[in-house]
């Protein structure tokens, strides 16, 4: 059975490399990656600037560095010129034996945040050894418009691995070899099997791929494939439906962008509504996919947490099967 | 081989039956045709052997299998070849038959030699989707000798080919069949049937109406006729008589005592001929 399932897989990865829009999906989950990379900063970039005076206690500065990136000015006015230049940057000046904080206004919070935290610590005469894992993790909090894109660049990775599934079933269908199939000793199971994989592995693939390119590289991978896989199972059923009920190509991905609706919809729903809004979106596997995943991409995840939204996906994904089932099996015959 | 009784099949679950009470005995060893005009029932019947349409109603044993439990290892042992070509057009012929290889639990002969042998030698790293239909069919027609079968199902296997190509697949199923391979055909053409079977049956309108070989129908049904042409009155004349009727037997004598003769043949009466006869129709 093994045999014959990887026979299956192997041969519609053959076909897919070969047909112009299916390696086009094969290669757009890195074309993203490389997107999200391109136009959002990265994670090293929101560690802070901060502008000192040269004049300031050596000591004071040498602190300063040991947290953030320092450039030292001559006098309070070149600070705050240039503190009012575009860039996030954030003037700490002595006064007395303590120093205030010197702001434009238009910095993200955890970036004012952050310079009021090491100035505290200055105070409290807190050295490096003495901080704990906390305040660097806070110094690499990843700006949440990635975490965001990562995120749904995974699940609309989850939702290609479908397109792929019903595009190689219309083949099967446009060159009628199911039948071909039939009579040989290949179970209607092991052909399901065979042709799922693709629908599986590319997201697999496109995950790890995208998690490293995108700087995430340190987050629990386990967690996220475990998301990711319960989530392309959903996409997989639609896959197959799709790949039955059509017969040519650009059918097939008319009904599957259907599923972008949801997608669309759970990822608003979690970072725009409020939290009485939250419910109605329940149903839909992409909204517990969304949270798993921002979960893990900013390390706060534990494995309850993502077992059982894992969970909720596939009780889901298994409720649409139920459903969608014997459809399949009748379109197999 | 291959015993079906009583079988009946629709395919709206209706009482307009595509096949109905159809039973028959295939024997090891023998090529057993089906004739039928299209429409017969022919495709259907074989798919139900060949576990592609789900039986309904009757008893079908297929190579030793109850074909209403299916048993994925039967298809170890039979090889079934489309009337319509059906092959991967995005691989290549060779990849096309080494992909189905990878699907069959026993040993499976060399893509290379099928293709040699169907014909399309130097022609295996081409696209199917390239192939013309005659090709396709060809590489149907390799793919379902793959697995070395012991029960061979041939769909129309020579239909839409050229002479050519066609006689050198009825000598293939000849070959094969002479190394025991046990054949069942289904044909509309009276001449693969004549030529290849051991035993046919007339099929219409999904009903069996005779089995029998081509020699004992030919003994059985067709009359044997005398075709003569002649001069008379300076005119050539042409006119057929039956070598059973004795009427006809004494005018035969006159005309070889009276008249000059130009021509003179024996004719069988053609499979078609007695389907006519027997079925009250043709084969188209
Ligand atoms: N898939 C199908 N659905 C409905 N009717 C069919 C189907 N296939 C064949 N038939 C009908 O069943 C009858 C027998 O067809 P078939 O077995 O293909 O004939 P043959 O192979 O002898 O030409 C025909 O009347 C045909 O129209
Ligand atoms: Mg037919």
């Amino acid at each position: 059975m093994l045999k014959r399932i990887w026979a299956i897989f192997t041969r519609d990865v053959k076909v897919s490399m070969r047909t112009f829009i299916s390696l086009y999906i094969l290669v757009v989950p890195l074309i993203l990656a490389f997107a999200i990379n391109l136009f959002t900063p990265g994670i090293n970039d929101t560690t802070i600037n901060l502008a000192l005076l040269e004049a300031d206690n050596p000591e004071q500065i040498a602190y300063f560095k040991s947290f953030a990136k320092v450039e030292l000015f001559k006098d309070v006015e070149s600070v705050q010129k240039r503190v009012e230049a575009r860039d996030n940057i954030v003037g700490i000046l002595p006064e007395g034996d303590k120093h205030y904080i010197m702001i434009q206004g238009n910095e993200p919070e955890g970036v004012i945040d952050y310079a009021k935290l090491i100035n505290s610590l200055n105070e409290l005469d807190i050295q490096v050894e003495d901080t704990n894992a906390e305040i660097i993790e806070f110094g690499k909090t990843v700006p949440p418009l990635k975490r965001t894109l990562v995120n749904g660049v995974l699940l609309l990775i989850s939702i290609l691995g479908g397109m792929l599934i019903a595009f190689n079933i219309v083949e099967e269908k446009a060159d009628r070899t199911i039948r071909s199939i039939n009579v040989t000793p290949t179970t209607r199971n092991t052909f399901i099997l065979g042709k799922s994989l693709l629908g599986l592995v590319l997201p697999i693939f496109g995950t790890i791929a995208t998690v490293f390119i995108c700087g995430f590289g340190d987050v629990n991978l386990l967690q996220i494939l475990l998301i990711v896989s319960a989530a392309s199972l959903l996409s997989l059923l639609v896959g197959f439906i799709q790949g039955l009920s059509s017969d040519d190509i650009i059918s097939a991905v008319s009904i599957i962008k259907l599923l972008f609706l949801p997608l669309f919809a759970s990822v608003l729903a979690i970072e725009l509504l409020s939290a009485k809004w939250q419910k109605f979106f329940y149903w839909s596997p992409f909204y517990w996919a969304y949270k798993g995943n921002n979960a893990v991409l900013s390390q706060t995840s534990t494995w309850q947490q993502i077992l059982s939204y894992t969970g909720i996906v596939i009780v889901l994904c298994g409720i649409v099967y139920l459903i969608a089932a014997p459809r399949i099996r009748k379109g197999l015959e | 081989m291959i015993t079906v009784q009583n079988l009946y099949h629709s395919y709206n679950k209706d009482d307009r039956y595509a096949v109905k009470n159809v039973s028959f005995e295939v024997q090891k060893g023998e090529i057993f045709g089906f004739l039928g005009p299209s429409g017969a029932g022919k495709s259907t019947t074989q798919g139900i052997l060949t576990g592609l349409l789900q039986l309904q109603q009757g008893e079908v044993s297929v190579a030793g299998y109850d074909v209403k439990r299916s048993s994925p290892e039967m298809f170890n042992k039979i090889g079934m070849s489309f009337e319509q070509s059906n092959v991967y057009s995005k691989l290549t012929a060779k990849e096309n038959l080494q992909f189905y290889r990878k699907l069959f639990d026993v040993e499976t002969r060399e893509p290379k030699e099928l293709l040699k042998l169907v014909g399309l030698e130097g022609k295996g790293d081409i696209q199917a989707g390239e192939f013309s239909k005659g090709m396709k069919h060809r590489l149907t027609f390799a793919r379902s000798m793959l697995n070395n079968p012991e029960l061979w199902f041939l769909d129309e296997p020579t239909t839409g080919l050229d002479p050519a190509i066609a006689a050198e697949i009825k000598d293939i199923i000849k070959r094969d069949n002479k190394k025991g391979v046990t054949v069942f055909l289904t044909t509309h053409n009276m001449f693969i049937a004549e030529e290849l079977c051991d035993r046919v049956a007339f099929i219409i309108d999904g009903e069996i109406k005779l089995i029998d070989s081509p020699r004992n129908l030919k003994l059985q049904y067709g009359e044997k006729l005398v075709e003569v042409e002649y001069i008379e009155n300076g005119k050539s004349v042409r006119e057929k008589f039956s070598t059973v009727l004795d009427k006809d037997k004494k005018r035969l004598q006159d005309i070889i005592g009276n008249y000059e003769i130009q021509t003179m043949h024996t004719k069988e009466a053609t499979l078609e001929e007695i389907f006519i006869k027997v079925t009250g129709r043709g084969l188209v």
